[in-house]
């Protein structure tokens, strides 16, 4: 499974959405086509290209400038995954980026009264252009509510790199559990997403932005030390694409482990688009905690004037403790587990006990993956 | 024990036309590539990003084993302490000055015999492929067995 978080995808109506500047006068005409014939067709030739190369989820990503106003901004990934045709096997998601400078250090529109509009997108992110937007980035919107933003886009290929990386921010955006995106289109130096390049977040000579992605990339992945990093594409342009072992071997020339490299490009990202579908639930929680009692365990004798008939209940042999355990079972481990493995030993009912009982965030890993 | 040990990596070159067309036509562009303009192209690459020190370190073992037109397959072969800055200068590559090119990197082994296994399975599904586009009958009989049948007797006869 390879996982392309980001495939820039910009609307022709760029122009009107751009123009908003606080007036907000010209309401979006939601009935007018967003996309051409002729960018329909581009769109799914880079689709074919992205699964001919091995990539199996693909997240189409949609960015704003400044700050998202409800009023004016559509969903133009809804439109746009209706008109593309049904390909089997293969997962698209929706996500929105917001680029964050020092106009938006106010507010840009993620606030809880806008939630529900956010919902119609499964992944949010935000690009940090400056010291104060990446602070407030890393520290308030990584906690877990519905407004999460799981990625943080710092821009690679700018000339001087915007900000000082402080390693106590990206420690706490971590453990809350955002990632930080590379975007290996800097390393080729091929085109960026126009919306990023209008805003200023992304260099746009090739060999500059080459280099500066080099070194800034690099930087990143010292600061954040190999942990919480995705790769994702970026690419604009079809000839930029690179198959996604290609890429895991470029970002081990930035001094990332080979294993880590691969994780960047496979296990992160999956916990991520898991984990951002905890927005809907409340603070993060994955799963509904079920009550469970361990086999042979026993509510406590009823005091004194018990008779001994009664007092002989508590002791189960083993043959009856595993009837007993198996009808208290968890209906959820009834699905998963097949019935050869019903019959085994107790012992594994007690370590699914255990895993469920501690830590909630984590995924239970199904037993058949 | 100073066995000299190989990556063998085998690379398909996926044209793109400058004119945005679906993938599976752009398959069917015909380059008119060859083995030697691969290694031409690849030593641009390696030194315009890896400079004289990177081409040094790689020159003496890296060498252009096979390259098929049709399928536009490539095996290369690289001294294994090597092989990452080889394949990191494959996906640096830009293309040629007619075309672009994506490298996809399909398999890396460090035995010929894997490599020549997996270049022969390749052949087969991208042939397959064409075959699907062509929608023809499936007892056809067209030039891509003869196709199949030659490569596969080249592929194999690779040495070391």
């Amino acid at each position: 499974m390879f996982y392309d978080l980001n495939v820039p995808i910009t609307t022709t109506t760029t122009s009107n959405s751009g123009s908003k500047k606080g007036k907000g006068k010209q309401p979006q005409a939601s009935n007018s086509p967003q996309f051409t014939a002729a960018q329909l067709s581009a769109i799914d030739a880079h689709l074919d290209l992205l699964i001919h190369l091995g990539y199996t989820v693909i997240c189409f990503n949609q960015t704003v400038n400044k700050k998202v106003d409800p009023k004016t901004h559509i969903n133009v990934l809804n439109e746009l995954l209706e008109k593309l045709k049904p390909r089997r096997g293969i997962l698209f998601l929706k996500r929105l980026s917001v680029i964050l400078d020092e106009d938006s250090e106010k507010g840009f529109g993620l606030i809880n009264a806008n939630t529900s509009y956010f919902n119609s997108y499964d992944i949010l992110s935000l690009i940090p252009t400056n010291q104060a937007t990446f602070a407030l980035a890393c520290l308030t919107h990584t906690l877990p509510s519905p407004l999460t933003t799981h990625i943080i886009s710092i821009p690679l290929t700018l000339p001087r790199f915007p900000f000082h990386l402080k390693h106590t921010l990206i420690r706490t955006a971590i453990k809350n559990g955002a990632v930080f995106e590379i975007n290996y289109v800097g390393a080729l130096g091929g085109e960026s997403d126009a919306a990023l390049l209008e805003a200023g977040a992304a260099e746009a000579n090739g060999s500059n932005a080459k280099r500066n992605w080099w070194a800034a990339a690099k930087e990143l992945v010292r600061v954040t030390k190999g942990k919480g990093l995705i790769v994702s594409g970026g690419v604009v342009a079809q000839a930029n694409l690179r198959a996604p072992r290609d890429v895991a071997n470029l970002i081990t020339l930035l001094e990332l482990p080979q294993d880590a490299a691969h994780a960047a490009c496979t296990s992160v990202p999956k916990s991520l688009i898991l984990r951002a579908q905890t927005r809907k639930t409340y603070r993060a929680v994955f799963s509904e905690p079920t009550l469970v009692i361990p086999e042979g365990y026993s509510a406590p004798a009823p005091p004194i004037t018990s008779t001994p008939t009664v007092a002989s209940i508590p002791l189960p042999s083993s043959q009856q403790a595993v009837a007993i355990g198996g009808q208290k079972k968890r209906p959820r481990e009834e699905d998963l587990v097949d019935s050869k493995q019903k019959q085994q030993n107790t012992s594994g009912t007690m370590s699914g006990q255990i895993g469920q009982g501690s830590d909630k965030k984590k995924k239970r890993k199904n037993n058949k993956e | 024990m100073v066995r000299f040990k190989n990556r063998w990596l085998l690379v398909e070159f996926l044209p793109i036309p400058s004119t945005p067309q679906s993938g599976a036509v752009a398959q069917t562009i015909q380059l008119n590539l060859d083995g030697r303009q691969i290694h031409s192209v690849l030593k641009q690459s390696i030194l315009s990003n890896y400079g004289d020190i990177g081409w040094g370190a790689v020159a003496l073992s890296l060498s252009v084993k096979y390259f098929s037109p049709t399928t536009n397959i490539c095996i290369i072969r690289v001294g294994r302490e090597q092989h990452k800055i080889v394949w990191g200068a494959l996906t640096l590559l830009d293309g040629l000055e007619y075309m672009r090119l994506i490298p996809h990197v399909v398999h890396v082994s460090g035995t010929i015999k894997h490599v020549q296994l997996a270049a022969i399975a390749h052949n087969r599904t991208v042939i397959a492929r064409y075959r699907a586009m062509a929608n023809a009958p499936v007892a056809y009989q067209d030039s891509y067995d003869a196709y199949l049948e030659s490569s596969n007797r080249d592929i194999e006869s690779l040495e070391d």
